[in-house]
């Protein structure tokens, strides 16, 4: 009995006389639909795994088994496979065509390590759901068995399987942006695990609404008990960010984005740009009116002070188009001058 | 000091005293420039300003400020009362300058540090 080659990745038949098949042979290929797959669709296949979408009730029967109880499992459970195991350990399965095959042959009484199918294709648990997908776009089969590390019959997996878990977790997705797109929190976790994705327009001169973002957004971290000095740093930037665009910009959008203990707050305006972005970044320099410092702003500060509450500060303008600039952060205190660790 | 006692020392109405005990004040920033309020790194501060707009607050809230005074007598926006309440930030109208009310608040808590350490 030739054993399956057991290099972690690698998809492998468990039985014996297999050749197996290697996962570099299908890395090259491209998922199927992926060129046109939303991101959100393809970061999804990327990050599931196997054995996050197989079914793992599995209806099994030994080499001993006659084949007429293959065929009574499958009508009785409306499935068109029996895995044959033994001790953990995947020996082969009985497909409808070898029932078709016994009921023809008239051997149907005999026990199933006789006529069952050895040469399988199987996956591993570990490995990516998009390269099940793969697997399912090459071999035209309907499932294919899990294995895990240790060789043992984990699951069955099926393209239906798949497409479940897929719908589920598209509709928990839609569900999150939708809450985004009306400026409420996304929120998935704590810490590192915080995940969060909010738009707010900005109305040039609109001051009756303007640093309401800003403060939704000091409001969505205090809530969710950030650091209350990375919470304040974040809603002065936002804060000014927002200021700014009302102040001088056509308008825009102001984004927060938090994701893998990070967060940002990106503001994009439709216009007019700046033909000088460093003179714009000093502090006491503003093209404000008198009517806008008389409201306490326009001052030149808010590029500047925006800069200096960031870790990480980068501003893109094209005079005539429009200005982005972007605010970063870690939420993890500790990281700037002057800030102690958590305890 | 809290927010009913800066009101009491400065001689001006309470327009939202806030909810609950409310928070002391630790720190005093007086300002007509919210840029220049938004430097300031310090907690439960009492912002002391001329300026009557809705952005005060707005600033106040980004900052975590404990409350606002609107000194020299400024009428209020009729909007100014309802985004008090709505961003949980207590807000005073005094008739005094802004000079006049740093000089009594500063006195005010001297006189409570010196009954404090007594």
């Amino acid at each position: 009995m030739a054993a399956p080659p057991d290099q972690p990745g690698h998809a492998s038949a468990a039985v014996p006389g297999d050749t197996g098949l290697a996962a570099a042979d299908l890395a090259a290929e491209p998922v199927p639909g992926g060129e046109s797959s939303p991101l959100v669709l393809l970061e999804m296949i990327h990050r599931l795994k196997v054995r996050d979408v197989m079914c793992t009730d599995l209806l099994t029967l030994d080499r001993q088994a006659p084949l007429k109880r293959a065929q009574e499992l499958m009508r009785a459970n409306n499935i068109s496979g029996v895995p044959i195991r033994e001790s953990g350990r995947l020996y082969g399965l009985v497909s409808i065509d070898d029932i078709i095959r016994a009921l023809e042959g008239g051997y149907i009484h005999e026990p199933c390590g006789r006529h069952m199918t050895t040469h399988l294709i199987v996956l591993e648990d570990d490995m990516p759901v998009s390269f099940a997908l793969r697997y399912f776009g090459r071999y035209k089969y309907g499932r294919f068995p899990v294995l895990n590390r240790g060789r043992t019959l984990v699951g069955i997996v099926s393209q239906r399987d798949i497409n479940r878990v897929l719908l589920r977790e598209l509709t928990r997705e839609v569900e999150r942006l939708e809450r985004g797109h009306k400026g409420v929190n996304v929120g998935l976790g704590e810490g590192d695990r915080l995940y969060m994705l909010c738009e707010y327009p900005v109305v040039k001169l609109d001051f009756e609404n303007a640093g309401k973002a800003a403060n939704e957004i000091k409001i969505l971290l205090r809530d969710r008990h950030t650091d209350p000095r990375v919470t304040r740093r974040i809603a002065v930037a936002a804060y000014e960010l927002e200021l700014n665009m009302c102040v001088h910009s056509n308008g825009g959008t102001l984004t927060f984005l938090v994701s893998n203990g990070r967060a940002e707050v990106v503001a994009k305006d439709n216009g007019p740009g700046m033909a000088d972005v460093e003179w714009a970044c000093r502090d006491g320099t503003s093209t404000a009116n008198d009517w806008i410092r008389s409201l306490g702003f326009g001052a030149g500060m808010g590029l500047p002070n925006t800069k200096r509450v960031s870790d990480t500060f980068e501003i893109r303008s094209t005079p005539g188009k429009g200005t982005t600039v972007r605010a970063g952060f870690a939420l993890q205190p500790g990281t700037r001058d002057g800030e102690a660790p958590p305890a | 000091m809290k927010i009913n006692d800066v009101a009491r020392i400065l001689d001006g109405t309470v327009c939202y005293a806030g909810e609950g005990p409310g928070r002391p004040v630790r720190h005093v920033v007086a300002s007509d420039l919210m840029s220049d309020v938004l430097l300031v790194d310090a907690d439960d501060m009492l912002l002391i300003t001329s300026l009557a707009s809705d952005q005060v607050l707005r600033t106040a809230q980004i900052v975590g400020a404990m409350g606002v005074v609107v000194a020299n007598g400024k009428p209020l926006p009729s909007t100014m009362a309802g985004i008090a309440r709505s961003l949980g930030i207590p807000l005073v109208t005094v008739p005094l300058a802004k000079y006049e009310c740093c000089v009594r608040v500063h006195a005010a808590r001297a006189e409570e540090q010196r009954g404090g350490a007594a």
